[in-house]
């Protein structure tokens, strides 16, 4: 991974007794998205605060295209959690302000925010106050705020809890906009579906420790799978039986087959094909929701 | 720098542009101002404004002042029409005890009579004094005792005169008051007229601006950081500029607008005094101190609020624990006029070396006496360069700590232990 954009390195932080993040090493390419995922409580708010220096690191390095966090501020777009602006600025004066916060020409922040507010649809609103939007545009403007700047690297921590489904394709756009401009973007969830549809890059929390770091494709590759979906025609008690097969489970027309121990799905596709038509045969591929609740164990509420 | 000045400039637009320091800007001169117009309006009224007809019984019981007595009580009336005092003689009993009656006192008690004077029987002589019952209830009614108490003695002299055959005209002539005008001497020549009023009222001029400036204004520090958590805004910001560049920020924005204030409310005062003519009552360099401890004097209450702020989630919170550390605060407006009494006592230095309010209570002891020891101005000086930073890194500690902290206040433990290892 040649000049990854950002590196953590045995990276520390406790908060009075409790390890919030403990000794994580971390390597993100650039134009990928990256998805940190695990249960509340994990660490993933923690350690996206010390990349964005606004908590510093008890111990280990973290270096952000080259630079150290405080040097890297003005390259990040982030939009935490929980979402707010100066409810009684105008618009425009809160984006000119973050800009200037930012380290940006006045002249650039002003361009650059009539520009993204056009294209969210917000131009119109640019002289009112932010408390006079609703609470879809607010989201908007927050998305804004987060992006307008250019940043080389977008940090959203949770972005899609409770945004309305208009705002959550937007956000996604301009996440895989960002990604196809070369910039890299990181995100937290614990939405798995969302995670599984976007993400390049897995990075599983728990306990402040990772638990898995990879692509989607390799973390599935660990998890063989042992069970198929298949619909039949006609009577299917006679799956029951059958040697390749431990247990059976119905959903719908369908059957969730679990193979017995040593047991060869193609073999087991042959000896249904002997009895009866097969309508569909699909090997189970783990959902990143089962192998999250399968690593996380006990812990995941 | 750039970014600590994008801070400071919205802090300094927020702060100015906010109605409370608006009204506070305007309307404070304008009632201060209205306010010492009004006072000395009355403050006139009750020394040579009309009153109603005063009723004075006066009992002589030397027997030898009663035409004197109505003489002197009608030139008072001349002198005065507007404060007329009807006098009432009234014959001594024969046997009558010498403390008076107890029927005119209960008079006097119930108001329907403002004062009764018994005069002994050898008060000519010099040999007995005057009794005088009074109900005293307010300031005229003590400047009526001394009215009486002339107008008394000017009988009596009269009789004595007689006595030794001198005509009334050398009467006139002994008795000619000679006028008498007071100059303060001031810091230098030239210094010009320096009024009781002013002497008094100068000191508590200064206290009162540097105390409403300074809160008034670092009020939006509390309120913003409050605003900036509450409303989440501040993870944000924090992403953007460190703790340290958004306080530094804040605190330059605050001290503009501060200025912005003084200099209103100081150029208002001016003007007024100008045209009253007592602008040359205070020297210069009192308005150079001011402009010193003030810069302190803020930047304490701004660190102070700005650590307060961040550790609370509403301004309900913030005002609770607010009001123990108010106490300090307002212990040199309560103690205002003791301390210009007695600049130099020991109560006003060990005030003056308390950090949060040296400031105040040391502008305090200069405007009202501007001798104060040199080496206490440089002690006091020594010590606000000392615990002002000191202040500063403290509240920057809390700062980064208990912006990013929601829930319960921290209690002074856990305070103390931000301080430590934050």
């Amino acid at each position: 991974m040649p000049n990854p954009s950002l590196v953590l390195d045995h990276v520390t932080k406790s908060f009075g007794s409790l390890r919030a993040v403990d000794a994580l090493t971390l390597r993100v390419p650039h134009g990928c998205i990256y998805g940190f995922l695990g249960p509340n409580g994990a660490g993933k708010t923690t350690t996206l605060r010390m990349i964005l220096d606004i908590i510093a690191p008890d111990s280990g390095r973290i270096e952000i295209l080259g630079r150290t966090p405080p040097a890297a501020k003005d390259l990040i777009g982030y939009m935490p959690e929980e979402r707010g602006l100066y409810r009684k600025m105008t618009v425009r004066a809160v984006l000119a302000y973050l800009g200037a916060i930012k380290g940006m020409p006045s002249r650039d922040a002003s361009r650059a925010a009539a520009r993204w507010l056009e294209r969210v649809g917000l131009a119109d609103w640019a002289g009112r106050k932010v408390e006079e939007l609703s609470k879809g545009m607010q989201q908007k403007l927050q998305f804004v705020a987060t992006v307008f700047s250019g940043p080389q690297i977008l940090i959203l921590d949770e972005p899609f809890s409770g945004l309305d489904p208009l705002n959550l394709d937007l956000i996604k756009d301009i996440m895989l906009e960002m990604r196809a401009a070369g910039k890299t973007v990181i995100f937290s969830t614990h939405m798995m579906e969302q995670a599984e549809r976007l993400c390049d890059f897995i990075l599983l929390m728990n306990k402040g420790r990772a638990v898995f770091d990879g692509t989607f494709a390799q973390i599935q590759s660990e998890y063989e799978s042992r069970a198929v979906l298949v619909e039949v025609e006609g009577d299917n008690r006679f799956v029951q039986a059958l040697p390749q097969v431990s247990a059976v489970r119905a959903i719908g027309k369908r059957l969730e087959i679990e193979l017995s121990a040593g047991a060869d799905d193609q073999d087991l596709l042959r000896a249904l094909l002997q009895r009866t038509r097969v309508r569909s045969f699909e090997i189970k591929v783990p959902t990143l929701h089962e192998i999250f609740v399968h690593r996380v164990g006990g812990s995941h509420e | 720098m750039s970014k600590i000045l994008a801070v400071a400039r919205r802090e300094f637009l927020e702060t100015v542009k906010n109605k409370i320091f608006l009204i506070n800007l305007v309307l404070v001169p304008a009632l201060a101002l209205g306010g010492a117009a009004l006072s000395i309006y009355f403050a006139k009224q009750a020394v040579g404004g009309p009153r109603e007809t005063r009723q004075i019984v006066v009992e002589d019981r030397s027997g030898l002042l009663a035409d004197d007595l109505r003489e002197a009580f009608a030139q008072h009336n001349r002198r005065r029409p507007q404060q007329p005092i009807a006098l009432t003689l009234i014959e001594p009993e024969a046997d009558a005890p010498t403390t008076g009656s107890e029927e005119l006192a209960a008079r006097v008690r119930a108001g329907t009579v403002h004062g009764y004077a018994v005069i002994g029987p050898g008060a000519v002589e010099g040999s007995d004094k005057c009794l005088y019952y009074l109900k005293a209830r307010n300031l005229a009614d003590m400047e009526l005792v001394s009215t009486v108490q002339q107008c008394l003695n000017e009988a009596i002299v009269a009789v004595r005169a007689r006595r030794r055959n001198l005509s009334p005209k050398v009467l006139d002539e002994i008795r000619a008051w000679t006028s008498f005008e007071q100059i303060d001497v001031g810091e230098q020549a030239g210094g010009g007229k320096r009024s009781e009023a002013v002497m008094v009222m100068a000191p508590f001029f200064f206290l009162f601006l540097m105390f409403t400036g300074v809160f008034a204004v670092n009020q939006q520090i509390l309120t913003g950081v409050i605003e900036e958590k509450s409303s989440r805004i501040i993870e944000v910001i924090l992403s953007a500029v460190s703790p340290f560049q958004l306080l530094t920020g804040k605190m330059l924005g605050a001290v503009a607008a501060g200025f912005i204030l003084i200099g209103v409310w100081g150029g208002a005062a001016y003007a007024a005094a100008l045209i009253k003519g007592i602008h040359a009552a205070v020297p210069l360099s009192v308005f150079v101190y001011f402009t010193l401890y003030f810069i302190f004097g803020f930047l304490m209450v701004a660190s102070f609020l700005a650590a307060l702020g961040s550790m609370c989630n509403t301004l309900r919170e913030a005002q609770s624990m607010m009001t123990p550390a108010m106490i300090i605060f307002v212990l040199p407006i309560i103690a205002w006029f003791y301390i210009t009494q007695q600049p130099s006592g020991l109560f006003a230095v060990v005030l003056s070396f308390l950090p949060p309010i040296t400031p105040m209570v040391m502008i305090l002891r200069i405007a009202a006496w501007p001798e104060i020891p040199l080496w206490q101005i440089a002690a006091s000086f020594v010590l606000l360069a000392l615990s002002v930073p000191a202040m500063l890194w403290i509240a920057a500690r809390i700062f980064r700590v208990g912006i990013l902290m929601y829930g319960k206040p921290p209690s002074p433990r856990e305070i103390l232990r931000w301080i430590r290892y934050a």
